[in-house]
């Protein structure tokens, strides 16, 4: 689940164009298919997912389970935790793609637009699980057009230590939407959060900020950051329709102006040079105390929940209105698939709370709207010992009443404005150069043809 | 003899077989779907040069092809001295002449993605090897690969680490200096340098050729390090030719202009090695005559 953005950390592999092209001449049939579709014998299905090993045991467990409720039908697993765009990519391009699997939602969009995956809409009717979700979770990609869902539901948060912020006398952060604290508040505690080498806060005479032991906050400039603050400060990262930056606003200036802010001038986050590439996880970050606060994904809970520390979940800073995002990688069904109602009933059950145990580990956050409102479906998923009490505000209400959907899942032709906005966005990064002087530039860029609008929010 | 040749072409086989169908099958279907806007999932549509002249539009091909030469003007000449002048040291009749050669040889055989997380850690500004030993003798720290001045020259510090190749080629060769030219030289009243300037060089200069042009074609290949420390970042610093090729291809699915981009770096590449061999015949001394 740790596919949000594109420049994550991929795994070590390596493909090429000369495999793939060797693969283009094979011809079309599904792997491992036993050939005999429609002959009354087993039908085979095939789960193409990413993800740790905790998450292919519960993925694995779980395609056992419907297995056992569907006799007649049997998923092999194809677990690929590394270059999974590749390998994707090369089995499509072979015709060999799998009936299910995990996908990144511009992919996504991309083969859904080419025909390449099922429509679920006309099984709505049939299924008012599949069609009672979470609106922002959906992939529409064209009127009455939709290759379903996130796998799961995510939302950032902030995390941290309570250990860290007990020794400095700083209260614990809200866990309450409306009593989140204001962008200033934040900054203020991340100070007396910070400490050098020899116990000095940044704003004291004879503070080291190259020895520092404990950052206030790590919270980077990643778009999963970004853009909550920027819906908090009452825009997003374009306009309603998708053609217009925003960034180039005094309110988008403020925001990114802030967060470079955090590692230059109060220096009391990291820089992404102090971080690190192949940083530690944001648990073990909060367990050597290498940071009090943390904001990441809703997903670190499952490694918080198992390590050895006392920890809590608040909501995020805010500017007015309190926000955050849901987002989560696609799980999409290739129209090619031989059984198209095995794999829809697949699809229903593998990212069901009461089959899979990853919403009660805590890696997962259920699509539907019920596990959000209704008392005892919120039971089924968060009255667990992984879930913190703090979780049903701090979680639950604040998914339901405070979240906005992630722009990278709903822009058009993401892929090329990625490549612009990423080495921009890292220029702000580097702390040499002041967010106005990049994000006027890249907002004209991006207007320059770039922003091609947005696919449809929902199916009518 | 006729048996002999069966032989041979079967024991070659596998060789031959492994290059066409590996090698050359590939390359010529690249070089097809280089002329088509074939993007993964969709049909193919024939195009003709159309991709090839998108480059000349695309910032990142000249963003990358920039960055891929810069780095190749840094390494391969680095490699070559530092190759050179450590083979040269390991071939002095010195004691645990074994025991250094393999020290020195030992950086080339750590795999590429071992080598790669190792010096993330050696390159780390808080707390990495490099920072540590530069604020110990009180000199300025660099931001290392998360600057953007400062990531490539970062990255060719760290592949010259890797001379160990050149350097066992250059030992080979420095077997291969007559000794009895150096024995003439000491007759003549030469000293180290005249050995060197006069015999050891010279000689070694078919050596230095081959590390020279096998040393090019594989920088221009550059991938692991943009791929596994830097994602061709911060602000494409790093954004290496083959890494954007693969990200074209698998990221962007868009294999047409990916094989585009492949057979117009295979060009440059071939190109520079034309040139490379033109140049040689200026300054390559071969014993047995006259170089190519």
């Amino acid at each position: 689940m740790s596919a949000t953005t594109f420049g994550r950390r991929r795994a070590l592999q390596f493909g090429g164009l000369a495999t793939l092209a060797g693969l283009a001449g094979c011809s079309g049939k599904s792997l491992g298919d036993s050939g005999s579709g429609s002959g009354g014998g087993t039908k085979e299905l095939q789960f193409m997912f990413w993800g740790s090993t905790a998450e292919q045991k519960a993925i694995s467990n779980m395609l056992k389970a419907f297995e056992q409720e569907k006799s007649g039908v049997t998923v092999k697993p194809v677990f690929t935790p590394a270059d999974y765009d590749t390998k994707l990519n090369a089995l499509v391009a072979s015709n060999r793609q799998p009936d299910l699997c995990y996908m990144q939602s511009p992919m996504g969009y991309r083969l859904a637009e080419q025909g390449k995956l099922v429509n679920l809409y006309p099984y709505f009717d049939k299924y008012p699980d599949l069609a009672n979700r979470l609106p922002g979770t959906y992939f529409w990609w064209d009127k009455g057009k939709t290759y379903g869902t996130q796998s799961a539901n995510e939302i950032m948060s902030l995390w941290y230590s309570k250990p860290a912020l007990s020794d400095a006398g700083v209260e614990t952060p809200p866990a309450e939407a409306d009593k989140a604290w204001s962008w200033d508040t934040f900054v203020q505690n991340a100070y007396k959060l910070t400490l050098d080498q020899n116990g000095k806060h940044p704003d004291e005479d004879g503070f080291d900020p190259k020895r520092i032991r404990q950052y206030g906050v790590s919270a980077g400039l990643g778009p999963t950051v970004y853009q909550p603050l920027l819906l908090s400060r009452g825009i997003n990262f374009t306009d309603e329709t998708g053609r217009k930056s925003m960034l180039d606003t005094p309110e988008a200036i403020e925001v990114f102006q802030n967060l470079a802010d955090l590692m230059y001038k109060h220096r009391v986050a990291p820089t992404p040079a102090q971080l690190g590439n192949n940083a530690p996880s944001t648990t073990v970050q909060l367990k050597t105390r290498r940071v009090a606060m943390v904001i990441d994904g809703q997903w670190t809970l499952l490694d918080l929940a198992q390590g050895k520390l006392d920890f809590g979940m608040g909501v995020l800073p805010k500017y007015s209105k309190p926000m955050t995002i849901t987002l989560g990688g696609a799980t999409a069904i290739f129209s090619s698939t031989k059984h198209e109602q095995e794999a829809v009933e697949l699809y229903l059950f593998h990212d069901n709370p009461t089959k899979v145990d990853l919403f009660s580990t805590g890696l997962w956050m259920p699509l539907e709207k019920r596990y959000y409102t209704d008392p005892k479906d919120i039971d089924v998923w968060t009255k667990n010992d992984a879930h913190p009490a703090e979780y049903r505000t701090a979680g639950v209400d604040y998914t339901i009443n405070n979240s906005a959907p992630y722009f990278y899942q709903k822009l058009r032709n993401i892929e090329a404005i990625d490549k612009v906005l990423t080495p921009a966005i890292q220029v702000i990064q580097q702390g040499k150069t002041p967010a106005a002087d990049v994000l006027k530039p890249l907002a004209a860029k991006l207007n320059g043809g770039l922003l091609q609008g947005t696919y449809p929010t929902n199916g009518s | 003899m006729r048996a002999e040749r069966r032989w041979g072409w079967l024991l070659a086989a596998p060789a031959i077989l492994g290059f066409g169908i590996f090698t050359i099958g590939p390359m010529i279907a690249s070089l097809f779907f280089s002329l088509t806007d074939w993007q993964i999932g969709a049909p193919a549509k024939f195009i003709g040069l159309g991709n090839y002249r998108q480059l000349g539009h695309d910032p990142l091909f000249w963003k990358s092809l920039n960055v891929t030469t810069y780095y190749t003007l840094g390494v391969v000449p680095l490699t070559l001295v530092v190759g050179f002048v450590i083979a040269m040291l390991v071939n002095q009749g010195i004691r645990g002449r074994g025991f250094w050669r393999t020290v020195y040889y030992l950086p080339t055989l750590v795999p590429a993605v071992a080598s790669s997380v190792l010096w993330i850690w050696i390159f780390n500004p808080d707390f990495g090897l490099l920072n540590s030993m530069l604020r110990q003798a009180g000199l300025p720290t660099s931001s290392w690969i998360y600057g953007e001045q400062s990531a490539v020259p970062s990255l060719i510090l760290m592949s010259t680490w890797g001379f160990g190749n050149a350097m066992v080629i250059f030992l080979a060769g420095l077997q291969g200096v007559p000794r009895q030219l150096y024995e003439a030289v000491a007759i003549d009243g030469g000293g180290t340098w005249a050995r060197f300037r006069h015999v050891t060089l010279p000689f070694m200069t078919p050596t230095i050729f081959y590390n020279l042009v096998t040393g090019t074609i594989g920088t221009f290949q550059v991938f692991n390090q943009a791929y596994i420390m830097t994602q061709g970042g911060p602000n494409n610093a790093t954004e290496f030719y083959i890494y954007y090729l693969y990200t074209k291809a698998f990221t962007d699915s868009e294999i047409g202009y990916a094989s585009a981009l492949a057979w117009v770096l295979f060009v440059i590449v071939l190109v520079i090695t034309v040139l490379l061999f033109r140049n040689a015949r200026r300054w390559v001394y071969y014993e047995m005559g006259a170089a190519r």
